[in-house]
């Protein structure tokens, strides 16, 4: 089988690019979950209509960080090779 | 101008002209999606592809005067042999764009060298193993990674953000797609661009202007760069309507998820030292955000062709290098390969002025998908 196919290999890039991918996609509409409190425009739910959360505001910005560093991580994983 | 001169510049040319093809093909990996949900107007996303691709180029740390290693013996590869693989990349790469299909530029060029190879030197000179490891079985994964990475990632975007307003929504994917499509674009710049500086290097090694081992001269990096990222700017707009059309109807967070995917994907396989066509991957993951959300519109007909070009992308390239080679061998020397040059210069106009009755471009390629590569006009099928 090891002729054929490097699995350890196609495994961490399955498993990098599930926490990579699907990961960072996840966190970035959690970002804007955040943003959309903050803005007080959530279409239903408790905070519907009220606006200015500060808790909104700084769990987007701690996502959107959080995607920032994994493309950084990613660049960096390409060009180390 | 000696023969050898002459068989350097014109296989440094053909480089080149690959280079460009394989960035007018690909064009579409990167921003086919962003195009579609109107994240980019089509002339701004080709042009930000492009100088990434550019920048992407200078990015490369390391080129390796490879070609097709672990398929093809490195014996085989002569210059002429290097020259009609070069061939049948290119007008296999030129015959997809004309039927709209992305298919691997890689496997394109893998194939015309694994065809020209055998040709030249029988079937000793190619790895049948080397050509399942490396070259079919990658092409059959890497959709299924992708498209279940692009999947889960369509399923959890939606999932989130069902409760988030329209606009904050829609404004937010669309910066987020720009983000992971230029990422896309920058990661092709890198490892494309760099197949091609490989293969100028390799050419001026055989010829003798470059010691083996050595970094390819600045001029290399730099012509490389320029060729990928005008063939860029150009824009295969007849794969990218394909692609971001064709395939799947795609809104923001679909195609946000989809780049996403592709991005990491690329970038993870680059890394693990798991080749993965990006074409293969980015076809993968827009399927994949077809099926991640629910409802979706998934045109399989055209899963279908497309997964079919990717079948008999190699075998089709190869036929095209062999014939190359068989064509270049017979007149003999430096003439052969300037008569084949020629052909190829002749066969690459003819696609052109095809393309040009059915046009595809930054003014139609959003229109409706009726099924076609050209949009219909005034209810008329336009070719293709």
């Amino acid at each position: 089988m090891d002729e054929w196919i490097d699995l350890a290999a196609l495994g961490r890039v399955l498993l990098a690019s599930l926490v990579g991918g699907a990961g960072l996609v996840a966190v970035f509409s959690l970002g804007l979950v955040g943003l959309s409190e903050h803005e007080g425009r959530m279409r239903s739910g408790t905070h519907a209509g009220r606006g200015g959360s500060p808790l909104g505001l700084a769990v987007a910005s701690g996502c959107f960080l959080c995607v920032a560093a994994g493309v950084a991580v990613g660049l960096w994983a390409m060009l180390k090779g | 101008m000696d023969g050898d001169t002459l068989l350097l510049v014109t296989v440094v040319a053909t480089a080149l002209a690959f280079d460009f093809t394989n960035g007018f093909h690909d064009t579409a990996n990167a921003m086919a999606t962003s195009i579609s949900t109107g994240a980019l107007r089509p002339k701004v996303a080709v042009a930000v592809s492009a100088v990434l691709n550019f920048v992407g180029a200078f990015l490369s740390l390391s080129v390796a005067a490879t070609i097709a290693s672990g398929i093809v013996d490195s014996g085989a590869i002569t210059l002429t042999v290097v020259f009609a693989g070069l061939v049948g990349g290119i007008l296999w790469n030129l015959l997809t764009w004309y039927l709209g299909i992305p298919s691997s530029s890689s496997h394109a060029l893998i194939g015309g060298v694994v065809g020209a190879a055998l040709i030249a030197d029988g079937t000793g000179a190619v790895n049948g193993s080397g050509v399942v490891s490396k070259v079919i079985l990658p092409a059959l994964l890497a959709p299924v990674a992708a498209g279940l990475v692009a999947g889960l990632g369509t399923y959890l975007a939606y999932k989130i953000t069902s409760n988030v307003s329209q606009n904050v929504r829609d404004k937010g994917f669309k910066a987020g797609q720009i983000g992971s499509a230029s990422l896309v674009s920058l990661a092709h710049g890198t490892n494309d661009a760099q197949k091609t500086m490989g293969i100028i290097a390799l050419a001026l090694i055989a010829h003798g202007s470059l010691d083996e081992g050595a970094d390819p001269p600045f001029w290399v990096i730099a012509s490389c760069a320029v060729a990928i990222s005008l063939g860029t700017y150009m824009g295969g707009w007849r794969v990218i309507r394909t692609l971001g059309k064709g395939l799947v109807e795609i809104q923001t967070p679909q195609g946000f998820a989809s780049e996403g995917a592709s991005a990491s994907v690329i970038l993870a396989s680059s890394h693990f030292g798991y080749p993965l066509s990006t074409t293969h991957v980015v076809s993968g993951s827009i399927l994949g955000s077809g099926i991640g959300r629910r409802l979706a519109d998934v045109h399989w007909s055209v899963a279908g062709r497309m997964a079919t070009a990717w079948l008999v992308t190699l075998p089709a390239a190869g036929l095209v290098g062999a014939l190359a080679w068989k064509g270049a061998d017979l007149i003999g020397g430096t003439a052969g390969v300037a008569a084949v040059f020629v052909l190829l210069v002749a066969c690459a106009s003819a696609f052109y002025l095809a393309a040009r009755k059915a046009p595809v471009n930054s003014e139609n390629v959003n229109d409706e998908w009726t099924g076609s590569v050209a949009p219909q006009r005034d209810g008329v099928p336009a070719g293709v």
